[in-house]
């Protein structure tokens, strides 16, 4: 099963500039963890040292915002977009 | 002469290039990424330490300070690290879930990088020491510092426990210095397997603290080839040690002396850098830790050239700057240059060992760190 997630510009620079990246898996975890596998350096901005998706991301799914604690829940279809972003504050 | 500053800013890296004649060029690159630290190995490598409140820390590294790619690793703790609760409240504002982060000890910032002895170290917060030996490539925690005997004591400051200083000694591999706010000031002899406190002379600032930890230590310079003479600016003023740091007492003669809120008196400020041939050491004054500006606005670097006395130097800088100079920004680039930047996002230089300065940026964003490069 095969899904696209668009980064955010600052993860971008990560990846050299790739907006949209394939994925596979049925959960928003489950993607997240197939992209830290295929991109380890993107891996350490996705997950924190006890293997949580980090709290501060969150996704925007099916017109949803979805919060990283329930990234888990969150089930995924073949094709489907999933928007990584985070939380804003600060000037 | 070719001189790079890598400036740390909140929003990106700025690197400026002088020629040696006056003449400075401004790129400004890793947009978005909080930047707090910089070192350059000994093939030329520049490493940036950056850290997100949302995406964590990583290191990026480049060999032309062109390009730069983030290395595949970074500094982690093993998910069996418990942290520190105090910790997790000081640096949980930005939790979007409002929650704090369920007893693991986290890497929320590196706080600096320091080259020796063919790699790379790396102090962090929550307090903590890693070394690469592969240029980044991986980290291994040190295990000696990270759990060491009467961590369970160590209280932070307000900006959190960080380990922000690591002295190295050039003739001794197996003896180095690691400063924490607010536990103070520790020393390995044996390569980093066992650590021991080194704060005798100094008060401490947490008073709920044992009387061996619970110094807040600001900053520390030495020359790692006779590194046994140390200068530390403290929350409660500046200091010198003479024996590797088993003992220190007060050196503030000329300095501008402030009442801390606790209402002691003391020279109080953030960075402290050495010129090593001169054996100058510069610190930034502030007035206090209840204004933490300039006194009277007059921005001044101070200026020890006998190991015991102070001088202002402050031909160049304004007077009217209420602006700080935080605890990494300030550098010197060993052939009497010396730089610093400032809250308000200027960049200040000085050629002749702050005789004089000029701003060579302004319109930065707060600038947490400064380092600089002769090429």
């Amino acid at each position: 099963m095969s899904v696209k997630v668009q980064l955010p510009p600052v993860l971008r620079g990560v990846m050299g500039g790739e907006r949209w990246l394939e994925a596979d898996g049925s959960s928003i975890a489950a993607v997240l963890g197939d992209l830290a596998k295929r991109h380890p350096s993107l891996g350490l901005h996705l997950f924190d040292e006890q293997g949580a998706v980090r709290h501060n991301i969150v996704f925007l799914h099916a017109g949803e915002m979805i919060r990283a604690k329930d990234a888990g829940a969150r089930q995924i279809r073949d094709g489907e977009e999933i928007v990584l972003t985070n939380a804003l504050a600060g000037g | 002469m070719a001189i790079t500053l890598i400036v740390g800013t909140p929003k990106g890296a700025a690197v400026l290039r002088g020629n040696g004649n006056g003449s400075w060029s401004e790129d400004f690159v890793l947009h978005g990424w909080p930047v707090t630290a910089s070192a350059r190995d000994d093939k030329g490598r520049i490493y940036i330490a950056v850290n997100s409140p949302n995406y964590g820390v990583a290191i990026f590294a480049s060999d032309d300070g062109a390009d730069w790619k983030q290395l595949p690793a970074a500094p982690r703790y093993k998910p069996e690290d418990r942290g520190n609760p105090e910790h997790h409240r000081l640096v949980s504002k930005m939790d979007f879930a409002g929650q704090l982060k369920g007893g693991g000890r986290f890497v929320d910032q590196i706080w600096t990088l320091h080259f020796a002895h063919g790699a790379l170290w790396a102090g962090v917060s929550e307090a903590g020491l890693f070394v690469s030996r592969d240029r980044g490539e991986s980290w291994q925690p040190i295990d000696g510092f990270n759990n060491q005997p009467g961590r369970e004591n160590w209280a932070p400051g307000f900006g959190g426990l960080g380990a922000h200083t690591i002295l190295s000694d050039a003739n001794d591999p197996n003896r180095m210095w690691v400063g924490v706010s607010a536990a103070g000031f520790f020393r390995t002899d044996d390569g980093g397997r066992t650590w021991n406190p080194k704060n005798r002379g100094v008060n401490p600032a947490v008073d709920s603290a044992p009387a061996s930890t619970g110094q807040c230590i600001h900053h520390a310079a030495h020359d790692p080839a006779n590194a046994g003479i140390i200068f530390r600016q403290e929350h409660r003023g500046v200091h010198r040690s003479d024996d590797g740091g088993d003992n220190w007492r007060v050196i503030e003669s000329g300095l501008p002396i402030a009442e801390l809120s606790d209402g002691h008196r003391c020279a109080f400020g953030f960075p402290m850098v050495m010129d090593r041939p001169s054996k100058s050491v510069f610190v930034a004054p502030l007035d206090g830790d209840n204004f933490r500006f300039p006194r009277g606005g007059q921005l001044a670097i101070y200026r020890c050239s006998d190991g015991e006395t102070w001088q202002a130097r402050t031909d160049g800088l304004p007077g009217n700057c209420y602006a700080g100079v935080l605890r990494g920004a300030m550098a010197a680039d060993q052939k009497r240059g010396v730089y610093f930047g400032t809250t308000s996002g200027a960049i200040y230089a000085s050629g002749d060992l702050g005789d004089s300065w000029r701003e060579v940026a302004s319109g930065l964003p707060r600038i947490m760190s400064v380092d600089a490069y002769i090429s």
